[in-house]
């Protein structure tokens, strides 16, 4: 194996010359990227919470969204949601502090996810306004597969949270190897598929339905 | 899959008899171009965000080994295991070996080109490991047991009818209607308990990032996560040129991929994996090995062919191709197909066999158009073609043509003269009706189509007789 290794970095040297210097290609790689904004869609004039809700239920992203001034109004909403859509009164709830704490009346909750899980309910770490998407990053109390496996996804955001462009996110999160969560899950809207006829079809593997509901104090 | 591209002329005519296939290639192609033309004019930074792809992609190859290496520390220290191949044999070797080392009877697979490249699904096989996979477009070629037929979409050449009869026969409950939607939903029913039973889930990479060791997969479906979260072991194979400084610089790739590729801002899922499951954690692989494979790689990066090494793998180049549309993704007989694939395919093989590729081309420039990157594709097809004829590889006809081209060409006078009486002697034998029906030696142009009667005169004769008014 460490021949295999070896050897290709052999062909690199060989084709490529002596290596340069750690500093300038840092600064070099650094220097490709200085100016972002020429890189990036701008919408000047639009505030991030706007342009996160037109992105988010656009056509492309299917989501839908309704507002909360605080936590303690999302398991009423949530059950609202659950009576529009027709589901029963149970969700696998994230079992995040924040959630849990909540009262959550008639609604029951569990924090394991099934294979056909109906509905799931979770707190997004992040927001994107450029592009409508919503940012989970992995950890004891956030699941990946609660993202991925559920028909359904209830997802909450908090107004503070919505960051304005994708770089942002991962400033957030923070440069280098050692602050990367395991996962960093980038969600956009509903699970899709254009495979067949290149039709966009909603509900491919993971969820048919996102809807978002937005906390302006979270 | 085992290449057939010295068959391309037989593929072709086969392609071109195929009324099916058309109809298939048309409903895809036209609506795939039509949204990226919508979403890349709603871009208005596109040009210099391809601009600076392009060189970022450049600086990265610049300093491959540096990168590799950032990247090869940072992975181990968020506990995944490096491995590196140089063949796709070596590649498959270490796929296999784990699989046996876990016992792995199931794997489940998210669609990976590097993974077609080096042939994982018939390794699988013969290492006696079960293969699930999970793409839509995947597991409808899995079951027809069809190659991919193009590298985003590789079920582009399957109609919906066609798909339709296809469950009917495979799936276990399979839906009774033909709608897209009701197919689809036959696929997630069929595929859902297999994902959470699987003991590898294997994957490909959409980018490397070194100062992070990250992985990054990106899918419309999701089924990349529910692939690599609920088995107890992850693999990745991909290849060394995926690797881009860090998270900031990927994001400028993120914005041109799917909306190259499928005329969407950002793809439903776009997931940064570190390293296997962490203390606490409530779901996630065991182990994760990474399988960082060169396959030819290297060698471009030493010759003409490196602007190749840019490639993101988004498929616009076949989408604008008017080769590929009329044909399809299986006439090329190699994983790579259409313009990318002609450039790729005699790079990772050899020129003989594959000495159709490069001169199913029109040279129209529409793939280095819309090409993210940048890549000059007509320029290495035309390349390729000058490589074949120094090799010896085109007919002696060619050959010979070309040579007393060559002479007269040298020959600025008598060239003229001869391009003039050859112009002459042709609007003799149109006798005036304005189209030629048959010409000596042009039998293969005439028979599909005519040829224009000549203007009066070369464009030199028409040239002089203008300066001297």
């Amino acid at each position: 194996m460490s021949t295999a290794r070896d050897a290709i970095f052999q062909a690199i040297s060989t084709a490529n010359g002596a290596p340069r210097d750690a500093d300038t290609i840092a600064a070099e790689a650094m220097a490709l990227i200085a100016t972002p904004d020429v890189l990036r869609p701008g919408f000047t004039g639009q505030d991030n919470l706007d342009r996160f809700i037109e992105k988010a239920t656009s056509e492309r992203v299917t989501a839908t969204v309704s507002h909360a001034a605080t936590l303690a109004e999302v398991p009423g909403q949530v059950a609202d949601y659950l009576t529009r859509v027709g589901l029963g009164a149970q969700i696998a709830l994230q079992p995040r502090a924040a959630l849990r704490d909540l009262d959550w009346g008639s609604v029951s909750v569990h924090h394991t996810v099934d294979a056909n899980e109906p509905v799931a309910v979770s707190i997004a770490d992040l927001a994107v306004a450029e592009t409508g998407s919503v940012v989970f990053l992995s950890g004891p109390d956030a699941p990946v597969l609660l993202t991925f496996l559920p028909l359904h996804h209830v997802v909450v955001v908090g107004q503070g949270q919505i960051r304005r462009h994708l770089e942002d996110v991962f400033e957030f999160v923070g440069a280098g190897q050692a602050s990367q969560p395991r996962n960093l899950n980038i969600v956009t809207g509903t699970s899709g598929t254009a495979d067949i006829e290149a039709k966009n079809i909603r509900g491919a593997h993971g969820p048919r339905f996102m809807h978002i509901i937005c906390v302006a104090d979270l | 899959m085992k290449q057939t591209s010295e068959h391309f002329k037989a593929h072709v005519t086969a392609a071109l008899a195929d009324p099916t296939l058309k109809i298939a290639l048309n409903r895809t192609t036209t609506l795939l171009r039509e949204r990226r033309a919508q979403v890349i004019a709603d871009f208005g930074e596109y040009a210099a965000a391809r601009e600076a792809a392009q060189k970022i992609k450049d600086h990265t190859l610049d300093n491959l080994a540096h990168y590799l290496a950032m990247f090869e520390a940072n992975a181990v220290a968020s506990g995944a295991q490096v491995h590196w191949a140089r063949t796709p044999k070596e590649a498959t070797d270490i796929v296999t070996a784990i699989c046996k080392a876990e016992g792995a009877r199931s794997a489940t697979r998210v669609k990976s080109m590097l993974g077609e490249e080096i042939g994982i699904g018939e390794a699988l096989a013969a290492a006696g490991v079960e293969r699930i996979e999970t793409d839509l477009a995947e597991h409808i070629i899995q079951l027809a047991g069809d190659p991919p037929s193009h590298i985003v979409m590789p079920a582009m050449h399957k109609t919906h009818e066609q798909v339709a009869e296809l469950f009917r026969e495979k799936h276990a409950q399979p839906s009774n209607s033909d709608e897209i939607a009701a197919l689809v939903e036959s696929a997630r029913r069929e595929l859902r308990p297999k994902f959470l039973n699987a003991d590898i889930g294997i994957s490909g990479a959409n980018f490397l990032i070194a100062d992070t060791g990250s992985i990054v997969t990106v899918t419309n479906e999701g089924n990349a996560e529910l692939t690599t979260t609920p088995p107890k072991t992850h693999i990745v194979t991909v290849g060394i040129e995926k690797i881009v400084p860090s998270m900031a610089h990927a994001t400028v790739f993120l914005r041109l991929l799917s909306r190259a590729a499928i005329g969407a801002e950002i793809t439903q899922y776009t997931t940064f994996y570190n390293g296997p499951k962490r203390a606490g954690d409530a779901d996630g692989p065991e182990t994760m090995h990474i399988v960082l494979v060169d396959n030819h790689r290297t060698e471009m990066l030493g010759q003409f062919l490196r602007p190749m090494l840019r490639c993101i793998r988004c498929g616009a180049c076949m989408n604008h191709c008017p080769v590929y549309a009329a044909v399809g993704g299986h006439a090329y007989g190699a994983v790579y197909p259409g313009p990318m694939g002609s450039v790729l395919t005699p790079a990772m093989s050899d020129l003989k066999s594959t000495k159709d590729l490069p001169n199913a081309c029109t040279l129209n420039g529409r793939c280095n158009e819309v090409c993210p990157v940048n890549i000059p594709l007509p320029d290495m097809l035309r390349s390729l073609r000058a490589r074949q004829h120094q090799a010896g590889l085109t007919s002696g006809m060619t050959r010979g043509g070309l040579a007393v081209w060559g002479w007269l060409a040298r020959r600025p006078g008598l060239y003229r003269r001869a391009t003039g009486l050859a112009m002459f002697a042709m609007r003799v034998w149109s006798m005036n009706r304005g189209r030629i029906r048959r010409f000596p030696m042009a039998g293969n142009w005439t028979r599909h189509r005519d040829l224009p009667q000549p203007e009066l005169g070369t464009f030199m004769q028409q040239y002089n007789r203008r300066s001297r008014k």
